[in-house]
C-alpha cells in the first residue's frame, strides 16, 4: 500500500497510511492544521472547540487551561476513587455470570470518574453521551452542528455558575484561567469545556470494550496477566498499541509538494491511528497482542502540540480495571448466542460485549 | 531498549530499562520518578518535564523544535542541554543516557 492514498468518499481526503506519516503529520502544525479535524469537512467545519481546532502557538495557553487536573499529579489523587468505583461495578456482576461488558461496564466506570472530576450531575451523563457520539459516530437522528451547540449550550449555564467559585473540578479550573493576562469569553470558557466531555465521555468507553474483546477470545492472554499482574503496566501500552481507536485528521495549510505528492490548501488527510499501532515495520507482527515487545510505536493518543492530554487518566484506568477484573473474574469468555459488532466513525466501538463467566471461579478478592 | 538513568532533584538515581517508542517523560510518570510532572500531557505546552541531557548523548537526539526551543527559553534554569523530557523518544541509542532533573519545573 502506497504511504499516501486518495479517496473520493466523505468529500474526498487523504489518509496516510504508515506509522511514521501519521505520527510526524500530528506534530507537523505548520503544513498540517488541525482548523479541521474531521471528514466530511463540511461537518468537521462546525467542531470549532478550543484548544482543538487551534495551531500553536495560540493553542498553548488554551491547551494549559484544560491539562491541570488531568496531569499525572491530579490523577494519582483520585487513583484509589477509580479503584473503589471498579472494584464495586465488577463485585455487582461478578455473581451474575454474564454481563454485557459495554453499557455495564466500559459505559459505567470511565463516564463516572469523569463526571466526578467535572462535577456535573451523573444523570446528565446518558445526554452528553448521547451528543459527542452524534460527534464521532453520527446515527443520523442529529445534525453535526446541532450536536456541537447542544454541548455548548448545555455547558454555557455550567461554566458560568463556576466563574469565581473555589471548586476543585476541572471546569472551575478552566473558567477561572487566563488567556494570557485577560479572562476567558463566556463562549470560550463553554467550548472549552464542551471540548473536554468530547473527550471524556467516548474514548476510554470504546478502548476497555475491544481490550475485553481480545481477553474474552484469547484465554491464553487473559491467563497470563492472571499469573503474572506485574506485566499489566507492559500489557496497558500493548493494547493501546494493538487497538486504537480513532482516525481525526488535519486540514493541509497551504499548497505544496509532500512526499512526491501535490496537496492543495484546504484539502483534508486522516490519520487513522490504527495504522501506525499495525505498521509492521514499526511493530513486527503487528496483529499478535505480546506482553514482551521491546518497543511500543503507536499514534494511539495522537502526536505534537495535541497530543491526548487525557492519557495519563486513560492508563491508569485500563490498569486498574485489568487489575481489579482479573483477581474476580479471571476466566471469561464472549456469550456464545451474541453476535459482535462494530461500528466506526472518528472513534470506532464495539457495538455490544455480552460476556459470560461461571461464578464457581471467581473471587471477591477480599 | 535502553537504560534510562534519571537523577532526582534529591540526588538519587533511578534506572529504568525503558522500551523504544515511549517519550522519555512518560517513562519517568510510568515509573513514579520524582520530579518530573509531565502536567500537559506530553503536549509541549506546559514545561514541567525539563531534563538535562547527559553531554555525551547530545548528538544522538534530534535537536528541539522551534516550537520546543519556544517553552524552552522561558523556562526556569534554561542551558543549552535542557530538554522537554515529552519530547525526546526512547531509542537503543539512548542506552545509558543521564538524566538529570533540575530542583524547580515550570515557566521562569
Amino acid at each position: 500500500m502506497p504511504e499516501l492514498v486518495w479517496t473520493p468518499r466523505n468529500g474526498g481526503h487523504w489518509m496516510a497510511t504508515t506509522g511514521r506519516l501519521i505520527s510526524h503529520i500530528f506534530a507537523d502544525y505548520k503544513r498540517f492544521s488541525s482548523r479541521v479535524l474531521f471528514v466530511p469537512k463540511e461537518n468537521g467545519e462546525h467542531h470549532q472547540l478550543p484548544p482543538s481546532t487551534i495551531d500553536p502557538p495560540t493553542h498553548r495557553p488554551y491547551r494549559a487551561l484544560i491539562t491541570n487536573g488531568l496531569s499525572p499529579r491530579g490523577v494519582a489523587a483520585i487513583e484509589d476513587r477509580i479503584r473503589t468505583m471498579a472494584a464495586s461495578l465488577i463485585e455487582d456482576l461478578r455473581p451474575n455470570g454474564r454481563c454485557n461488558f459495554t453499557t455495564d461496564y466500559a459505559e459505567q466506570l470511565p463516564v463516572r470518574i469523569f463526571m466526578n472530576m467535572v462535577d456535573l450531575p451523573m444523570e446528565d451523563a446518558p445526554k452528553i453521551k448521547y451528543w459527542v457520539d452524534q460527534t464521532t459516530r453520527p446515527d443520523g437522528t442529529m445534525n453535526y452542528a446541532d450536536a456541537i451547540a447542544a454541548l455548548v449550550s448545555y455547558m454555557a449555564p455550567w461554566t458560568e455558575a463556576r466563574r469565581g467559585g473555589l471548586g476543585t473540578d476541572l471546569i472551575t479550573g478552566i473558567v477561572n484561567g487566563k488567556v494570557g493576562d485577560r479572562a476567558l469569553t463566556p463562549k470560550e470558557a463553554a467550548e472549552l469545556c464542551a471540548q473536554v466531555l468530547v473527550g471524556g465521555v467516548d474514548t476510554v468507553v470504546n478502548m476497555l470494550s475491544f481490550i475485553m474483546l481480545h481477553f474474552a477470545t484469547h484465554p491464553e492472554s487473559a491467563r497470563e496477566l492472571v499469573e503474572t499482574p506485574e506485566l499489566i503496566g507492559i500489557a496497558v501500552e500493548e493494547l493501546l498499541r494493538r487497538f486504537p481507536i480513532i482516525s481525526d485528521g488535519r486540514e493541509i495549510a497551504g499548497d505544496m509538494e509532500f512526499e512526491g505528492v501535490a496537496m492543495k490548501a484546504g484539502e483534508m488527510i486522516v490519520l487513522p491511528t490504527v495504522l501506525h499501532g499495525l505498521d509492521e515495520n514499526e511493530n513486527p507482527d503487528p496483529l499478535t497482542v505480546s506482553f514482551h515487545r521491546s518497543t511500543a510505536n503507536h499514534s494511539t493518543f495522537g502526536n505534537g502540540a495535541h497530543k491526548c492530554p487525557g492519557a495519563h487518566l486513560a492508563r491508569v484506568e485500563i490498569r486498574i480495571t485489568l487489575e481489579e477484573w482479573f483477581k474476580r473474574i479471571p476466566v471469561f469468555s464472549v456469550d456464545p448466542a451474541a453476535q459482535i459488532t462494530f461500528s466506526c466513525g472518528v472513534v470506532g466501538c464495539v457495538d455490544r460485549l455480552p460476556l459470560i463467566w461461571d461464578p464457581a471461579t471467581t473471587s471477591d478478592a477480599a | 531498549m535502553a537504560k534510562i538513568i534519571f537523577k532526582q532533584p534529591d540526588g538519587e538515581s533511578v534506572d529504568i530499562d525503558a522500551r523504544n517508542g515511549f517519550t522519555l517523560m512518560e517513562v519517568a510518570v510510568n515509573n513514579g520518578v520524582v520530579g518530573i510532572d509531565g502536567e500537559c500531557g506530553g503536549g509541549c505546552s506546559c514545561a514541567t518535564c525539563h531534563v538535562y541531557i547527559d553531554a555525551n548523548f547530545i548528538d544522538a537526539i534530534d535537536p528541539p523544535t522551534e516550537y520546543e526551543t519556544d517553552l524552552l527559553e522561558c523556562i526556569v534554569g534554561y542551558t543549552e542541554r535542557s530538554r522537554l523530557s515529552c519530547q525526546v523518544k526512547v531509542s537503543d541509542a539512548l542506552d545509558g543516557i543521564l538524566l538529570t532533573i533540575p530542583s524547580d519545573q515550570g515557566l521562569a
